[in-house]
């Protein structure tokens, strides 16, 4: 019996070392609301870095470094390439990712290279390509080159990004980050997961959601339009008669 | 001042949508066609989703001949018979051209067969008019009295089985060539996003020898009807017509084309139909430059299923 204590605890003694670290964090605003005058959104993110509970440390000893990797709901995406062909540009090969991220933006206080090991940041999908590096039917090289390029398009429209100064440090333990959500960031929900980073490795992490919700006026007519497109449809073809009507009316002369 | 759209999930400037949609209203009402043609690609080149684009103008299509429709039908400009005709055969098209244009668009080939399809469509159009319209303004010049054509004189066309008298209209002719015109021009309304009444139009008055009182009336009545269908097709199809959107371009649409049509009086019939063969051909020359020219990213991304 006491043997097999001691086994448990020679697990569990690598996973809680002496002076483990806990994250205690937070974000400004858990929803994001798109009204009609919806233009993008500032978040804040912030927290504290503490001793592990329970811990008899009263202290934590750093230096620490925050990354914050955001990430929005997925959706199947498809970059394609033109070629030209008899003097025509057209779209001749894609490759589709599947459940790709609309949105993903990291966060870091400091160069991501310098902060950890580039397959370490990968493994944990805190590099915008590691998205993109999950095999696919299309074969690596394609995938590959495809991927980049729709990381590139991604940026481009400020979907994807990296902030390598994106976290500050106002204290030895205490950091904040702002992002703006630009608005295009589709509506859905978002993980925002925070990893805590000491001589390279991740020491604590942590999670957390918000989500960003179209209401009132826009959420009913995207809810309209997919859950009853007969009537949305009716009511388009409705409007625009009485719009025309009406438009008559007035300026008849 | 921003407004977001929730379809087409951007936000656009409220005051820039009103305006193209007021500019191509002016337009529209100037040259007395509904302005399809041009709002869709405004919006194409200004940043809006092609499908998103197509589908929404759809619906600013019905709000543009709207009034002209029921302003003909008043003065007892409709032939309501030889509407019924196309009608029926344009829905008929249009039910193809949104099956193609949710096939296309999952191909990834929407934007290239829209862009083919104005230059061919626009090009050829534009340079019938413009030829039609050039030598209209050389022989008044010279002073000779230009003859319209007769509805009585008769081609080929006439003599084709099942013949149907349309009495408004004055012609006794075969159905067979009024389906063709009503399919095509539903098909090909549909999966561009205009309402096609500058083809529609020569169709009715070259092919089918339809009096000039009744064309204009008709033409717009097979629009309104021909492009609701389409518009509650595309909202059931592919859920991308943005009514926030259409909306904003009916607004402008509708106040526009009242002073675009005051504006028309000012210039003459064979005038007017040159410049509009001009504007035409200049977005034919638009859409033939984007398929030839080196693209500026070669690459292009687009979601092909929802967010979950």
């Amino acid at each position: 019996m006491r043997r097999l204590v001691l086994l448990v605890l020679a697990f569990l003694l690598p996973v809680l070392p002496a002076g483990a670290e806990r994250l205690i964090s937070g974000i400004s605003n858990d929803t994001i609301q798109i009204t009609s005058s919806f233009s993008g959104e500032r978040l804040t993110f912030f927290g504290t870095i503490a001793p592990e509970a329970g811990s008899t440390e009263r202290t934590v000893d750093g230096p620490f470094d925050v990354v914050i990797a955001i990430v929005g709901p997925t959706q199947d995406r498809v970059a394609r390439e033109k070629t030209n062909n008899f003097g025509i540009w057209l779209n001749t090969e894609q490759v589709e990712f599947k459940r790709f991220p609309s949105y993903f933006h990291v966060l870091s206080s400091r160069r991501l290279i310098e902060i950890a090991d580039i397959n370490l940041l990968n493994a944990n999908f805190i590099l915008p390509e590691a998205h993109a590096m999950i095999p696919n039917a299309a074969g690596f090289m394609k995938t590959l080159i495809f991927g980049r390029e729709l990381i590139r398009l991604m940026s481009q429209d400020g979907l994807f990004g990296v902030q390598e100064n994106g976290v500050q440090f106002l204290s030895d333990t205490f950091y904040s980050a702002q992002l703006t959500l630009p608005s295009s960031a589709p509506p859905g929900p978002y993980i925002a997961q925070t990893y805590l980073f000491k001589n390279g490795e991740i020491v604590a992490r942590k999670s957390e959601g918000f989500a960003v919700r179209k209401i009132d006026f826009e959420r009913f007519l995207a809810q309209s339009a997919t859950q009853y497109p007969l009537f949305y449809g009716l009511a388009c073809v409705v409007l625009a008669l009485f719009t025309g009507w009406l438009g008559g009316v007035l300026f008849r002369r | 001042m921003q407004i977001y759209l929730p379809i087409a999930e951007l936000s656009v400037n409220l005051f820039f949508l009103v305006g193209i949609g007021g500019a191509v209203g002016f337009l529209s009402g100037l040259f007395g066609v509904g302005g399809g043609f041009l709002l869709t690609p405004l919006l194409i080149f200004s940043g809006v989703p092609t499908s998103v684009a197509v589908a929404s103008v759809t619906g600013q299509v019905v709000a543009a001949s709207t009034s002209g429709a029921l302003s003909h039908y008043r003065r007892g400009g409709i032939d309501l018979h030889l509407a019924m005709y196309l009608i029926l055969s344009g829905i008929l098209g249009a039910f193809g051209g949104v099956a193609a244009f949710s096939i296309l668009r999952a191909n990834g080939q929407l934007d290239l067969v829209i862009a083919v399809g104005f230059v061919v469509l626009l090009g050829f159009v534009g340079t019938l008019m413009l030829q039609e319209s050039v030598r209209a303004i050389l022989k008044t010049r010279k002073g000779v009295v230009v003859r319209e054509r007769l509805p009585n004189q008769h081609s080929w066309i006439h003599g084709l089985p099942w013949r149907v008298r349309f009495k408004k209209s004055r012609l006794y002719i075969s159905v067979l060539p009024v389906l063709v015109i009503g399919l095509f021009i539903g098909f090909v309304g549909s999966l561009l996003g205009i309402g096609g009444g500058f083809v529609m139009v020569p169709a009715l008055v070259y092919l089918l020898r339809v009096p000039g009182n009744v064309v204009i009336g008709t033409s717009l009545m097979q629009v309104v009807a021909m492009m609701a269908a389409t518009t509650v097709m595309h909202a059931v199809q592919s859920q991308s017509v943005d009514i926030l959107l259409a909306f904003c371009l009916m607004v402008g649409g509708t106040a526009g084309a009242q002073f675009g049509a005051a504006a028309g009086q000012h210039l003459r019939g064979e005038q007017l139909r040159g410049l509009l063969a001009i504007l035409v051909l200049a977005v034919a020359i638009r859409f033939g430059l984007s398929l030839v020219m080196t693209p500026s990213d070669v690459y292009s991304m687009a979601v092909t299923s929802a967010v979950r």
